[in-house]
């Protein structure tokens, strides 16, 4: 079995708003992640889902608890955590006044790719994901389509063990949405470790070999499908979400 | 430091904000181009009316011109050209102010350029009052009255001459009191005084111009574009981030600042010079518009410390804003703060002291001032260059302390910096 890249323990998070005081985003939130792993997080709009993986990728830093990417402490060693990651989020946008292949050469160079292998990675990722009409074009003016296919390549372009995609097929149109899960799966078959965080029943579904349902910052059950479908006696996913949600059937 | 990270990051910002059209207009063509334009325009705005007063003819009336005084019919001819002169008889009592009161109203009414009119006469013959009736609304009215002027300047010193020399006297007897003037400077001195006193001002204005959508480009344009948090998750620290953005401003700040100061000699020496010289009748050489060599490093060093100032203080104030309109909102106090005291100080008398060295922004302009004379003031120097580094440092510490907290970075703090103090600061320092 392979081992665990990505180790999350009560990780929690609380803002503070103007209007509502307090806000416990995520509440003592654990799990791993392993390589050849789709591990994803399943949970309604608000349920903790982004906040959790920014944690994870540093964006934000957490409250409580820690969380480790291949040993690296999110808050101790937030550049080690980041060199070894690649983050992609349907809001995360890309530079519109670089060309794709200046934004991926900058992203090699900056994630510590090495510099004398980086010119042929790029060229790589450039054929790898069909951008070869549209390398020397800037971002602003590609298609949502290409431009998606930018940030993937972005995401992987320093070749990270482990690949967050927050909720990445938001606003994609369905060949688009099957394209990304089918270079996902094909990440995952690399041997990446892949956190994926969705709202949608049935790509969590297709895609995850882990799931956990997350409802209001905390994870709520957290196994393989089957392993879920026996702990609810539910067959779809869709209904064994709605077990949990209501109910009050809390894993950590 | 990740010298390596803090480059790529840098030319990635410097690559793409010279594909963005504000930032080459503001950046560049503004501060190259906007003096020459100006001043080939003012230049040749004067020329046109010059050209256009010179073409006027004057109509002029001369009443009671006494015979003494019949040269200065030649004078206003020969030396002014285009007038027409109407010539009548001298008028007394209540005729005269009939007269006087007619041509008031030729001239108001646009039917009479200028009169003369020889009011008394007493000895010795040809000594006389004369007054010299213009409408001042009028452009036609102003030349005809200039060439009156020129002429009857020329005509009286002549008369004078030769009363005197009736008398057996010369010229320097009779003048007991003459004044004579003689301007010391060189035409390279008058043109540093000048330089000296508008380079250092559009150099500030210039700067800050400079700096302007760089700041807010890279920090709220951020946040707008949606890519800070693409940025915020590559392999290198925050503050080498922050590090680049900054010298990508400071560069664009002292881009502009050195276009801008290069253009400025450029303009001064093509359209400036020769204008001044049309203005004062010479040919131009009263003016060199020429800096010293010596002023050229004082220059860069004063571009440097005031883009990396500018640049600087406008970062902190442009890290709070979540939009490119939020962010010109809160950049522009950092201009008024900066060309204020460069505008108020902009006094040729105010002596470069030690004290005033010890002024940001204040001290780099009175130091640039003094280099474009040809004067280096080591002393001061120096300390100019402490006092900015100083406040250079302050305002980076500040930054990097500011872009710690997570709400700024995000762009959720909803405040300003005067807010952010208060809820972030006690007076002791410690944080809330």
């Amino acid at each position: 079995m392979s081992t665990v890249q990505v180790e999350v323990e009560g990780l929690s998070k609380n803002f503070f708003d103007p209007s509502r005081g307090e806000v416990r985003a995520v509440q003592e939130v654990n799990f791993e992640c392993r390589g050849s792993e789709i591990f994803g997080l399943l949970g309604a709009n608000g349920a903790g889902k982004t906040t959790t993986l920014r944690m994870i990728s540093t964006v934000l830093q957490p409250t409580a608890g820690t969380a480790r990417v291949l040993g690296h402490d999110v808050a101790s060693d937030p550049v080690e955590v980041r060199r070894n990651l690649g983050f992609y989020s349907a809001s995360t946008a890309l530079y519109p006044r670089l060309t794709a292949r200046e934004t991926l050469t900058l992203f090699a160079r900056v994630n510590k790719y090495p510099a004398e292998r980086t010119r042929s990675r790029v060229e790589e990722m450039i054929e790898r994901f069909g951008l070869g009409d549209y390398a020397g074009a800037r971002i602003e003016k590609l298609s949502s389509g290409m431009k998606q296919k930018v940030s993937i390549a972005r995401t992987v372009v320093h070749d990270p063990p482990v690949l967050i995609f927050d909720e990445p097929t938001v606003g994609l149109d369905v060949l688009n949405a099957l394209d990304l899960q089918k270079a996902i799966q094909e990440l995952r078959d690399d041997g990446k470790a892949i956190l994926f965080s969705t709202h949608i029943m049935s790509e969590a579904e297709r895609l995850c070999d882990r799931i956990a349902i997350i409802d209001k910052g905390r994870i709520r059950a957290c196994d393989d499908l089957e392993g879920l479908r026996a702990a609810t006696s539910q067959h779809y996913l869709e209904d064994i979400f709605v077990h949990y949600v209501t109910g009050d059937n809390t894993t950590e | 430091m990740d010298w390596t990270a803090i480059r790529l990051l840098y030319l990635s910002e410097l690559r793409a904000a010279l594909r963005e059209r504000a930032v080459l207009i503001n950046g560049i063509l503004i501060p190259l181009l906007m003096y020459p334009l100006m001043m080939w325009v003012m230049f040749s705005g004067i020329l046109f009316v010059t050209a256009r007063f010179e073409s006027f003819a004057s109509r002029v009336e001369i009443a009671g011109l006494p015979a003494e005084h019949r040269s200065l019919l030649e004078r206003l001819e020969e030396d002014e050209g285009r007038v027409e002169i109407t010539e009548v008889e001298a008028q007394a009592g209540t005729a005269a102010a009939a007269y006087r009161e007619d041509v008031e109203n030729r001239l108001l009414a646009a039917e009479l350029d200028a009169a003369l009119i020889f009011e008394t006469t007493v000895d010795p013959p040809g000594n006389a009052e004369v007054l010299l009736l213009s409408n001042g609304s009028s452009d036609q009215s102003q030349a005809a009255r200039g060439r009156l002027e020129r002429a009857l300047s020329a005509e009286r010193s002549a008369w004078l001459d030769r009363i005197a020399e009736e008398h057996g006297l010369d010229g320097a007897e009779w003048q007991v009191f003459e004044v004579r003037s003689n301007n010391l400077a060189t035409g390279r001195q008058m043109g540093q005084f000048l330089m000296g006193m508008m380079i250092p001002l559009f150099f500030v204005i210039m700067i800050a111009n400079g700096c302007v959508y760089p700041a807010i480009d890279s920090t709220a344009g951020e946040r707008e574009r949606n890519t800070w948090e693409t940025t915020s998750t590559l392999a290198t620290r925050r503050i080498h981030v922050v590090t680049a953005k900054y010298l990508y401003v400071a560069t664009m700040g002292l881009v502009a600042g050195a276009l801008n100061a290069a253009a400025m000699v450029v303009s001064f020496r093509s359209f400036l010079g020769p204008l001044l010289g049309r203005l004062g009748g010479g040919d131009g050489s009263g003016f060199a518009f020429e800096l010293p060599m010596t002023s050229l490093p004082v220059l860069l060093l004063t571009a440097v410390l005031l883009g990396a100032l500018i640049a600087a203080a406008m970062m902190i104030l442009a890290a709070f804003a979540r939009t490119f309109k939020e962010g010109q909102s809160m950049v522009t106090p950092v201009i008024l703060l900066v060309i204020l005291p460069v505008m108020v100080l902009n006094d040729p008398s105010m002596e470069f002291t030690p004290a005033l060295a010890g002024i940001p922004v204040v001290n780099v302009v009175l130091l640039l001032r003094q280099a474009i004379a040809g004067n280096v003031l080591w002393l001061q120097l120096g300390i100019t260059v402490l006092a900015n580094a100083a406040a250079i440092a302050a305002c980076l510490w500040l930054a990097s302390r500011i872009l710690r907290v997570e709400e700024i970075a995000t762009g959720s703090f909803e405040g300003n910096l005067f807010q952010f103090l208060r809820q972030h600061w006690r007076p002791a320092g410690g944080k809330a």
